[in-house]
């Protein structure tokens, strides 16, 4: 009896001290984002302006803290375990071991998680039952208009930070701008992944392989592009051709998207 | 009293457990590509645990695959040129390997998770002339997006339900393990051919 009091009484305290924990870390907000048009930025004779249904998606790029559940929880996405398929050595480089971001890491525990491969990315969401938006949602997402901005325009804020190299410790999220949507950091602080970004962009020599690729896109793609003035998301879409989805890169992270049911 | 007690301590067991660790479970159960699946090598296409159909309407795993050098093509049926194309180039290499031709499986992977449904394949497959070594693959987008990224297969869906995708005939050896790849329509296949009877 006493014996069953005990365990009864041990497992309300680890429910309590597992509710607590949990709601350090609190189901990260998501925002609506409303339906538009995605105008596609190469243009090609067979597409046209993309419907994109309302979408709910993260306010803020997932952090370091909230990818650590995630790799507790899932032993095979853990720094040491992952193959290689999945995610190249770079993976989580930052991260003082498996399952600890570090002591010395603190100021980034709620900085964008980076050195994340599309692979991981992908689990991640699927584990929080959302997904990686598609390129389409991503860029209606990002071409909210910003909330009390100093710059000029998107575009020059944007370039303004491509010139900048990365700072030695990453800001937090919602350090840079909030947008119409009430998203943060859309640019500014890291690239994001998205879930079709390997979409074939422009027709290419069918000789070519994959090295020239880049450079037959460089040439050929800027003739067919919607704006030729937006140099920022021309880079942005080079920068996608360019990954392979077991890369990980120090400015890479991402955020996941719900369906609004 | 005993018993009360015991049911309460289930109930808040398990209401806790399950709150707690709901999502924790279904990161084990492996849904996505992302989870290593039995002893299959940590380099192979096989660990994808999702489930295809074929042209003959079964349900089948990559790994099935297992025992054979793959040469793979994604495709879509509905394609007006460059899919026949690539699919005549890798029976054009089928026919050069021909002595040893049952040694290896062909596989046709489809962009169109919307069209390209089992029979649709199976017409393809009759209208192609494509023998028993063939396999013709339905996914859900999910799984398909995927394996695209697996095989840097680049693609995307157009306004008309088309397809623009890179043309890319890969061979994968017995184990899945992607070791050639050769780009382009009516490119010289004496690489590609080289390359799977290394693997056999």
């Amino acid at each position: 009896m006493k014996y069953f009091l005990s365990i009864l009484i041990a497992t309300v305290f680890f429910c309590a001290a597992n509710a607590q924990k949990k709601a350090v870390l609190s189901e990260k907000k998501m925002v609506t984002v409303s339906s538009g048009n995605y105008k596609p930025f190469f243009v090609t004779k067979n597409n046209r302006p993309i419907y994109v249904a309302a979408f709910k998606m993260d306010e803020s790029a997932v952090t370091n803290a909230e990818f650590l559940q995630f790799v507790k929880a899932n032993p095979q996405w853990r720094r040491s375990k992952v193959n290689r398929i999945f995610a190249d050595t770079n993976y989580l480089r930052h991260w003082k071991s498996d399952v600890e971001i570090g002591e010395s890491n603190k100021k980034i525990y709620n900085s964008p998680v980076v050195n994340v491969s599309w692979f991981a990315a992908e689990a991640y969401c699927k584990w929080k039952n959302k997904k990686l938006p598609t390129i389409a949602q991503w860029e209606l997402a990002a071409n909210g208009a910003p909330k009390n901005f100093k710059y000029k325009s998107l575009t020059d804020f944007i370039l303004d930070w491509y010139t900048k190299p990365n700072p030695r410790i990453l800001p937090n999220v919602k350090s840079t701008y909030q947008n119409q949507y009430g998203l943060y950091d859309m640019n500014g602080l890291i690239w994001e992944w998205t879930f079709n970004f390997n979409s074939f962009i422009a027709s290419r020599d069918s000789r070519d392989k994959s090295e020239a690729d880049f450079k037959n896109f460089c040439a050929g793609g800027a003739i067919n592009v919607v704006d030729k003035t937006d140099y920022a998301t021309y880079l942005r879409f080079g920068y996608r051709a360019s990954l392979k989805g077991n890369y990980c890169i120090s400015s890479l992270g991402f955020r996941c998207v719900k369906d609004l049911k | 009293m005993k018993v009360l007690l015991f049911v309460f301590f289930v109930a808040v067991a398990f209401g806790c457990s399950d709150s707690n660790s709901k999502s924790a479970f279904v990161g084990e159960v492996p849904k996505s590509a992302a989870a290593p699946v039995g002893t299959i090598s940590s380099e192979s296409i096989y660990q994808l645990p999702d489930t295809f159909e074929t042209q003959d309407n079964k349900k089948i795993v990559l790994s099935s695959f297992a025992g054979k050098p793959t040469v793979v093509g994604m495709i879509f049926t509905h394609c007006p040129y460059a899919c026949p194309r690539l699919t005549a180039d890798i029976k054009g290499i089928e026919d050069k390997i021909k002595s040893k031709s049952e040694d290896v499986n062909y596989l046709l992977i489809s962009f169109d998770s919307e069209r390209d449904l089992p029979n649709q394949l199976k017409k393809f497959s009759n209208d192609h002339a494509l023998d028993e070594n063939w396999t013709l693959l339905h996914g859900d987008e999910n799984t398909i997006r995927i394996l695209s990224v697996l095989l840097n297969v680049q693609f995307q869906k157009d306004a008309e339900g088309n397809f623009s995708h890179s043309n890319i005939i890969s061979v994968l050896d017995k184990n899945g393990v992607l070791v050639f790849q050769k780009e382009g329509i009516d490119a010289d296949p004496a690489e590609t051919i080289s390359a799977i009877k290394q693997l056999l």
